[in-house]
């Protein structure tokens, strides 16, 4: 099926949550096939990404209706360790060896992308791990292609920032 | 160019999104500042990071899940109007057990082509009306499925082979690379209940399916062109031979094709 590991791997990081992803997907599939007429000389990846972008912020609009507590511009995320990060660590300014990120530390990796919020979170997974264009991101996220660049700016910065407090704070744990 | 300015512009810099009087300026800066050149090397490492660990790939059930979703979808698509006339369509088979062995047989292969390999009944608009619906269904499923093609080469000596005792009637295909039509390959599809080989060229960004099965007592016809749900849909007959071409190209590189095939 066209498309299906790119349609599930936005909507896992949209949702945080298997089965939650895995329904999003089939939903966004149903309408993708009902909706084919609209597909008109477009490349299919990104129309496909938007449909599956939209029916996952429906469900977290679903899920913020029902818990009454989560913003969509917050984080998301309650996992250890991600959950106790602020946004505000931005403004850190890290030390020269703080700088070697181990890029290899897949844990830290991930819960670092979970603490972003949603709009930071989608420009990542669309640029870094689907490797669409800022076009093609603005397209899927409805966004000015300026929007897309701040915002992938902002996310990036954020995300380094994230993953040295979590080493920072993996290495005090171990001392 | 200030530090604020330039990690600002950092990551677009590494994805090659800005444009040359940027690049330059943020190139001449990087040369001299460390500070930045560090924060640039750490989005390399974590963009590589990301992509080795982030992507969450679907697990296998999933295109199971979706395919009987989608099967579902087709068998509620006939209107009210289709069913009586796909009463009629299932009745006439019944008398005939030939084909409504060959119609099961066919069903069964049909299977193998994938979960989305349903298509609509006959109606009483006639023919032509159901090839075109056969087509385009045809058309949209192979861009809905992992790849449009079962046998994927741009070498027209790997695709025309595997044909040979897949289908009856092995579909010319033809190389059209340097006419700007390069070979995506062949899969095998369905159209008005017999299985049928496809070519599927590409023309920049656009998907074209060719399909093609004898039909020896058709005169030879010129290219006729129908737009169904926003594709163009180009239909021929040449020496004994039925073409049908799909794809969202507009109608006059449509008809470069067919003058080429
Ligand atoms: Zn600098």
């Amino acid at each position: 099926m066209a498309h299906l590991d790119a349609a599930h791997n936005l909507a896992f990081h949209l949702l945080r949550e298997r089965a939650d992803a895995q329904d999003a997907v089939q939903d966004a599939y149903v309408r993708a096939y009902r909706a084919f007429a609209q597909l008109q000389g477009e490349d299919i990846k990104p129309w496909l990404l938007t449909i599956v972008r939209n029916v996952c912020y429906r469900r977290l609009q679903e899920r913020r209706r029902m818990s009454n507590v989560i913003s969509l511009d917050e984080t998301l995320s309650t996992r250890a360790g991600a959950a106790s990060i602020e946004a505000e660590c931005t403004a850190n300014t890290p030390s020269p060896e703080q700088n070697a990120i181990r890029a290899s530390d897949a844990t830290v990796l991930t819960q670092a992308l979970a603490a972003l919020p949603p709009a930071f979170r989608e420009v990542i997974v669309l640029r870094e791990l689907e490797e669409l264009s800022y076009r093609e991101v603005a397209d899927i996220v409805g966004a000015p292609i300026g929007t897309v660049m701040s915002r992938l700016s902002r996310a990036r910065a954020e995300l380094r920032a994230l993953m040295m407090k979590l080493l920072a704070q993996d290495n005090n744990n171990a001392m | 160019m200030q530090c604020d300015r330039v990690q600002e512009l950092l990551g677009a810099y590494g994805d090659g999104e800005l444009s040359g009087d940027e690049r330059r300026s943020m190139s001449t800066h990087l040369e001299s500042c460390k500070a930045c050149g560090d924060i640039l090397a750490d989005y390399g490492r974590i963009g590589r990071a990301l992509k080795r660990h982030g992507r969450v790939c679907a697990p296998p059930v999933l295109a199971a899940r979706i395919g009987a979703a989608l099967d579902q979808i087709e068998s509620e698509l006939p209107s009210a109007v289709l069913q009586p006339a796909r009463r009629f369509a299932l009745a006439g088979r019944v008398f005939d057990m030939r084909g409504f062995a060959r119609r099961a047989a066919s069903l069964a292969a049909a299977c193998f082509i994938g979960a989305l390999a349903a298509w609509n009944f006959v109606d009483a608009a006639g023919q032509s009306d159901r090839m075109e619906r056969d087509v385009l269904n045809a058309h949209m499923r192979s861009l809905l499925q992992e790849s449009p093609v079962q046998v994927a080469s741009n070498d027209k000596h790997n695709v025309q082979p595997w044909f040979a005792g897949r289908t009856d009637f092995a579909p010319a295909v033809k190389d059209l690379a340097e006419d700007g039509f390069p070979l995506v390959g062949g899969r095998l599809d369905y159209v008005a209940d017999r299985r049928v080989g496809v070519v599927v060229y590409k023309r920049g960004l656009h998907m074209i399916n060719v399909f093609m099965w004898p039909s020896p007592s058709s005169a030879d016809s010129a290219p006729r062109i129908v737009t169904r749900k926003g594709y163009n849909l180009l239909s021929w007959s040449r020496s004994g031979v039925s073409y049908w071409a799909a794809s969202d190209l507009n109608s006059e590189e449509m008809r470069t094709l067919s003058r080429l095939l």
